[in-house]
């Protein structure tokens, strides 16, 4: 058979940030705010023996999705890792905080798009890293407070890792593919502190099975499962804005309670399989092998819990 | 007066001393050493079935168990030497003597043995020679085979992975020699009959089934961008200019990179049904889309490859499967058909001289042949046209005529850098410090110069046929060959006067736009999307899954 969207739209996995970017917004719509050409760079890596980008490995900047103004900021995973350092984290945080500060005036958007592509904290500028993404986790939750929506979308090469699946949880709502991945600690580091027994990172069914799209859509982690094509992710992030619950105490509480059950049931489980088979779901051996659109139809039949959004 | 049947004798001797052994055909696997040592002799040539990729694991293991005083100085004949037993028999003094073809993971080990005088060393063979030879002056006296499934009778079922068994098979068994089967599993009935049982004396269940490597999976998720281009190239530059339906591709990301580009690219430019529609290959995965796509219609195969059989059972329109439903590969008869039945070779190296000489060898690895030599050859023996043949026949020529034959394309691709930044492009290949070590007077050469007719690297074509001596040859060859040191010694003149006469072509000469080389422009840019080409018929092993 000929997998249309396989065969003839770009892949989100394989697209660098500006290509995402192009392929979600409006054609021609965005506005880049800090560009390649302003050159605003990291002052450290220099010191590492290591090139800089134009753009730190974040683009940040405004546009339309089917004609509703809105603001998107996207990592690069491919340079340094899509990490989070002094002058990415500063654009990231700049921008969520003029979201906020904008809302209810002639200048809001409808809603952010953080097309995050990262394994966390840049190692070489760690301590600012680190205030980036609690910076970024503020500036989060205030946009939300403001009552605009935070659309977190997972599908790159780097996922959603350290600080970037932090950044991630807090978002109003999650869009994934099958080859995205949400988590903190990343395979490699569980392995490396807790040993090849605790988690193979080379097994990288495995590494799937537990921080893959498929795995977090079911468990509630993410709210929307997409093909893994870029036109795929923009008419899922064309339909969001109206579905996110309120920001509010009630929200809070219920998901409190939803995680405090999931603890319960699945928190001896080492495996996925083994949580599919508690929750009765069919082939839980066999959830990865479904087809896109098997999997599609399991997840319309399952419905979705999702987590604190 | 002479007698004229020692042989027959001494294979019915051999048969009457393993009687109290064997129950029929049955051998038990404890009994399987034990008898191994009263039937092989020293001295014996020797086939432990090792092909490219199915090898006879446990007859193998038992065979390094047989005590080196009693059976020793054998003479190995097979095609792979794949597994580390096949070396143990030589580090153990059961064997002395060998002719192979391919050695894969073992180059290196072969390489350490035949410098410490462990191995004599016949020759390194392509494929079909040496089993040429198993009809001439390697027969062997007792082959080791590995099939799926035997009944009591001897009739064996290989399974898709036939490869070199019925080759073996009809020049021992036809010789007075001995044939030892292992067998995954004894049944009461084989599926389909791929060796006759009066060609087989003896039968075991081995403890596991038998090894098979996974030797033609190439990652779409690791195709890079010059590979990607290198694929463009070689499609407009190549295959759009000669249209060769009939061919083979070698193993690698630059093949594996065209095969992922003809439902898209070579779909742009109006290839499909026009190029590459029959084939001598093994199940590479990267072919699916093209063949879902409609590009293929027929393939024959050399093996098999782990994880494709479903897929391949569900197509028989274009793979040759058998009546009960799986696919039947062989191993000569594919080589066969590759040398005089295709248009062309396409494949990767490691090294390529200034004569065009194209080598795999590295002073500390020999990996032998395989098929390459075959494939990556212009069959003299040909007398049957196509245009595809006969333009390359004529432009070596220079003019075209009744007696102008024509030429098979001979396509090496590399990139000008491989792996560790190591120069592709050489003054003198590694291959002759070899021989000079191991006192060759043949350096082993994957394919040579004279049957070189393109090279194709990121910098662009350059065309052999339209070079009229070795001095053209040479900077045709540094024409391409980018910012190695070869490249740059280039002598700018007549690069550019080549370049005028078309024998060099830059991606620009082709009108390639090099923004268009993006990973996106692949069928499928992971082992899932092909997994999702095939309807989910495609099994890959684990190690390539990222989902």
């Amino acid at each position: 058979m000929i997998p249309e969207n396989v065969m003839n739209e770009p892949s989100w996995y394989e697209s660098s940030a500006r290509a995402r970017i192009n392929g979600l917004l409006d054609a021609d719509s965005f506005s880049e705010i800090l560009g390649p050409v302003d050159r605003v760079m990291s002052p450290h890596l220099a010191l590492f023996d290591l090139p800089p980008a134009f753009d730190d490995g974040m683009i940040i900047g405004r546009g339309s999705i089917d004609g509703r103004s809105v603001a998107v900021a996207a990592q690069e995973g491919q340079f340094m890792g899509g990490t989070f350092a002094e002058v990415s984290g500063a654009k990231l945080v700049g921008l969520l905080r003029a979201v906020a500060r904008s809302a209810g005036t002639p200048q809001a958007v409808s809603t952010v798009f953080l097309l995050l592509d990262t394994g966390g904290v840049r190692l070489q500028e760690a301590n600012a890293g680190e205030m980036a993404v609690s910076e970024t986790i503020r500036a989060i939750l205030d946009v939300r407070k403001a009552g605009v929506p935070v659309v977190a979308l997972i599908g790159g090469r780097a996922g959603a890792f350290g600080g970037g699946g932090l950044v991630t949880a807090c978002c109003s709502h999650i869009i994934i593919s099958e080859q995205g991945r949400i988590s903190v600690s990343g395979p490699e580091v569980i392995e490396t502190n807790k040993g090849v027994e605790e988690f193979d990172s080379r097994d990288r069914a495995l590494v799937w099975r537990v921080t893959g799209g498929r795995s977090r859509v079911l468990l509630g982690g993410a709210d929307a499962y997409v093909k893994g094509d870029i036109a795929s992710f923009r008419k899922s992030a064309a339909q969001v804005s109206n579905s996110v619950p309120s920001f509010s105490l009630q929200t809070l509480e219920q998901e409190q309670e939803r995680l405090e059950q999931r603890l319960q049931a699945y928190g001896g489980c080492r495996d996925t399989p083994e949580i599919w088979t508690i929750a009765g779901l069919p082939t839980p051996d066999g959830i990865a092998d479904l087809t896109e659109d098997e999997f599609i139809r399991l997840l319309a039949k399952e419905g979705i819990r999702h987590d604190a959004r | 007066m002479t007698d004229w049947t020692k042989q027959r004798k001494e294979r019915a001797r051999r048969l009457e001393e393993v009687a109290s052994l064997v129950s029929g055909k049955v051998v038990q696997p404890a009994s399987v050493t034990p008898l191994l040592e009263r039937i092989i002799c020293s001295g014996d040539r020797v086939c432990l079935e090792g092909d490219n990729q199915k090898q006879a694991d446990f007859l193998a293991e038992c065979l390094t168990q047989v005590d080196p005083s009693q059976v020793h100085d054998l003479h190995i004949v097979q095609s792979g030497l794949v597994l580390s037993e096949h070396l143990d028999l030589f580090r153990l003094g059961i064997a002395r003597k060998l002719d192979f073809s391919y050695s894969g993971p073992q180059s290196s080990a072969i390489a350490r043995a035949l410098d410490q005088g462990k191995i004599e060393l016949g020759a390194i063979h392509t494929y079909i020679e040496l089993f040429a030879r198993y009809f001439i002056d390697l027969t062997p006296n007792v082959a080791l085979i590995a099939a799926v499934s035997a009944d009591r009778n001897g009739n064996l079922y290989t399974g898709p992975n036939t490869e070199d068994t019925p080759t073996i098979v009809e020049a021992t068994a036809y010789k007075n020699g001995i044939v030892i089967a292992q067998v995954n599993k004894i049944v009461d009935e084989v599926p389909r009959i791929d060796i006759p049982g009066d060609q087989v004396d003896f039968i075991v269940e081995a403890p596991k089934p038998f090894y098979v490597e996974p030797l033609f999976t190439r990652d779409p998720g690791a195709v890079t961008e010059t590979q990607i281009l290198m694929a463009m190239i070689a499609l407009k530059g190549i295959y759009a200019e000669y249209r060769p339906r009939r061919l083979n591709h070698g193993i690698g990301f630059a093949t594996a990179a065209i095969e992922l580009l003809l439902p898209t690219y070579g779909e742009q430019l109006g290839l499909r049904g026009e190029v590459a529609t029959h084939w001598a290959l093994n199940p590479h995965p990267t072919l699916i889309p093209a063949i879902e796509s409609g590009w293929v219609q027929q393939i024959h195969c050399f093996g098999s490859e782990v994880g494709m059989d479903r897929y391949m059972s569900a197509r028989p329109d274009v793979y040759f499967i058998g009546h009960e439903g799986t696919l039947r590969s062989n191993r000569l008869l594919c080589q066969n058909a590759g040398l005089y039945a295709c248009d062309m070779f396409i494949g990767s190296t490691l090294q390529i001289d200034l004569a065009g000489n194209s080598s795999t060898v590295t002073p500390d690895r020999i990996a032998g042949f395989g098929g390459a030599p075959n494939m990556g050859s212009d069959a003299h023996g040909r007398r049957h046209v196509s245009d595809a043949w006969l333009k390359a026949g004529h432009e070596a020529a220079g003019h075209d005529g009744p007696l102008v034959r024509g030429r098979k394309l001979v396509v090496q691709m590399v990139e000008t850098f491989g792996e560790g930044m190591k120069p592709a492009f050489v003054e003198e290949l590694d291959s002759i410090a070899l021989a000079r070590k191991l006192g060759m007077p043949l350096a082993p050469v994957m394919i040579f110069g004279d049957d070189v007719t393109h090279i194709v690297t990121e910098e662009g074509i350059a065309n052999l046929l339209l070079c009229r001596d070795a001095d053209e040859v040479e900077q045709a060859i540094r024409g391409v060959a980018g910012y190695t040191p070869v490249g740059l010694a280039r002598d700018r003149a007549k690069v550019e006067a080549l370049r005028q006469r078309g024998v060099i072509r830059r991606p620009e000469d082709l009108g390639i736009d090099l923004l268009q080389a993006d990973r996106n422009l692949l069928a499928a840019r992971s082992i899932r999307d092909l997994v999702t080409w095939s309807d989910g018929l495609y099994a890959p092993p684990s190690k390539f899954r990222n989902w």
